[in-house]
């Protein structure tokens, strides 16, 4: 528990980690929306390219973005065969009779339960996750005995394969900016520049200090959070608890005895920690000084012309075309 | 001009049961005071008053000759430090760097000023070289130093430890008192709150609580001279005494082990 890592930042030396953070999340911002204006998949390739070539220019390791994207690996598929399946439009390219009937109910049931259990072993997720795929499809499409209970047709379309391939680069490349950004970036500038950037929301009074303040504590608590709740949960296994097992109601009641604890010493937790802050002079809206300083020096100020041509960019390629 | 200067403060949470009563205690500066207490005593209730976290219910608080009000409370907070009993609650940045600066950060301290503090501070505490760790990968006592090192950034005049090394390792803990030696020797006013008496030992002059109330207060040498008042406020005696009370006064050889051993408590 001593070394855990919140977020996802990776220290390194790269000229994005050189970067203010106020111009890394504008600058996501920005080819978000760029990204969105362009409507070619060729276009798309071209950009996921340039995010390549960032990586390379920002010695980041491509592993760990990929490694970055893993959690959403289950969207990018659901939305690659989503737009595969329910797009409509363009010519059709193929067109296949399915079926469902009891037998193939019955064996796609069977295969769901082997998926799962080859699941827990923790290898192969993915190779598993699509040969349960290729199963169900080919049960649907081979198995087809009577009593049919309905037949429905799956057609691809030209579009909609276009369409799939589009979405899934064009997802890819925003998930992969915001990963470039929290791997170059503390949480702690990351809450800096987003303080700073709030500033203005002071008209309709929202205190970014005082929220900045609150982010970075509760960075800083985690870790001891965490450590608490292992002891707490240490200290009930050894008078006989058992976390691993038992159905949800028990898990349920386990997970109460784990989380009043816990409450009610973040409590007392959070008064001895006013009562220090207090101590140290602090009152709650008055102005302090600070000792990170953001600057915004050439690099940020090539950064932002780069990624304002890269929009003036896009934004051409969308009135052209 | 006396550093603290407590005149008959009274306090109590819900307005039944006095937490402190009649409270009169002056302090100079440069003194260094152990308030001991049993449990219940008021012992942290008196050392929250004197950094105005409590306001007293009657009485009055005069810090470098300057009342406590609501209205001098933030100015004189920047002379009073308070180091509390848990490390871990005391840690407000994310990094030893950062929890130095949070006091400098509310008195407005220019940044290139608080950089060289930080550097001079952390130095002083032999933190200088983990300026860039989180809490997480600290010992108890190493967040103890950076709490020091951040109160004295702030140029405090006195301390307060509240039992501010209960929850450290012997070793760590040693340390510590030995570090709060030099703030003392430096001028610093010290005030220790403790219920231990071998740390009071360190202490020129010792203040016992006993239900609120002040009970003993004189100076180390005269009060050990009296272990019977000790026990009747239920504080264990420091063991050098213990084994001097079972120490025969008549054999010759045993009477210069209990002068040793006088010697020894006294001489701290």
């Amino acid at each position: 528990m001593k070394n855990i890592v919140i977020g996802q930042y990776v220290p390194g030396d790269g000229f994005l980690y050189r970067l203010d953070p106020r111009t890394k999340l504008i600058a996501v911002i920005i080819l978000m929306v760029a990204v969105f204006l362009l409507e070619t998949i060729i276009e798309l390739v071209v950009a996921f390219g340039l995010v390549i070539l960032l990586l390379i220019a920002g010695k980041i390791s491509i592993v760990r973005v990929a490694k970055g994207l893993k959690p959403l690996f289950v969207l990018l598929l659901f939305t690659f065969f989503f737009q595969i399946l329910f797009n409509k439009e363009g010519t059709l390219l193929v067109e296949e009779i399915l079926s469902l009937n009891p037998a193939n109910l019955g064996l796609g049931l069977l295969l769901t339960v082997l998926w799962r259990l080859l699941a827990r072993f923790g290898k192969f997720k993915t190779i598993l996750l699509f040969l349960w795929i290729a199963g169900i499809y080919c049960l649907l499409r081979y198995v087809a005995i009577a009593p049919q209970w309905t037949t429905f047709s799956l057609q691809i379309h030209e579009k909609g394969i276009e369409m799939s391939v589009f979405v899934v680069i064009r997802l890819l490349i925003i998930i992969s900016l915001s990963t470039i950004m929290t791997l170059t970036t503390k949480p702690t500038d990351l809450t800096q520049g987003l303080e700073k950037l709030m500033r203005p929301l002071k008209v309709i009074g929202i205190k970014s200090d005082d929220f900045a303040l609150i982010i970075s504590i509760s960075l800083r608590y985690i870790p001891t959070i965490l450590d608490e709740a292992n002891k707490i949960m240490a200290a009930q296994a050894s008078r006989g608890a058992d976390f691993s097992e038992g159905g949800l109601k028990e898990k349920i009641k386990q997970v109460i005895s784990l989380l009043v604890p816990m409450f009610i010493i973040a409590f007392k937790r959070s008064e001895e920690l006013a009562d220090a802050m207090e101590s140290r002079n602090f009152v709650p809206g008055k102005k302090r000084t600070r000792i990170h300083e953001l600057s915004f020096g050439w690099k940020d100020a090539v950064t932002s012309v780069v990624i304002l041509l890269c929009l003036a960019a896009s934004i051409t390629l969308k009135v052209i075309g | 001009m006396s550093m603290i200067n407590i005149q008959d403060v009274t306090f109590s949470y819900t307005g039944k049961r006095l937490i402190l009563k009649d409270i009169n205690l002056t302090v100079e500066q440069g003194e260094w005071v152990a308030i001991l207490g049993h449990n219940g005593s008021g012992k942290s209730t008196l050392a929250k008053l004197l950094v105005g976290l409590l306001e007293p219910k009657s009485g009055t608080i005069a810090i470098d000759g300057v009342l406590l009000t609501p209205d001098t409370l933030y100015e004189e907070r920047k002379k009073i430090g308070i180091v509390f009993q848990n490390p871990d609650n005391q840690f407000v940045g994310v990094s030893v760097r950062d929890d130095i600066a949070f006091g400098m950060e509310n008195l407005n301290v220019p940044r290139e000023e608080m950089l060289e503090k930080i550097q001079f501070y952390a130095e002083k505490v032999g933190m200088s070289d983990l300026l860039e760790k989180e809490p997480s990968t600290l010992s108890g006592g190493q967040k103890q130093r950076v709490a020091i090192a951040g109160i004295l950034a702030m140029q405090t005049k006195i301390m307060i430890f509240d039992e501010a090394t209960s929850m450290l390792d012997p070793t760590s803990r040693n340390e510590l008192m030995a570090y709060i030696s030099t703030l003392h020797d430096e001028g610093i006013t010290i005030i220790m709150i403790t219920h231990d008496m071998e740390e009071a030992l360190y202490a020129d002059r010792l203040v016992v609580l006993k239900e609120g109330a002040i009970f003993e207060d004189d100076a180390k040498a005269t009060l050990l001279r009296k272990p019977e008042r000790f026990r009747e406020a239920r504080l264990d005696l420091p063991m050098a005494l213990k084994i001097q009370s079972g120490l025969s006064k008549t054999d010759e050889k045993e009477k210069r082990v209990r002068d040793f051993l006088w010697e020894f408590v006294s001489a701290k």
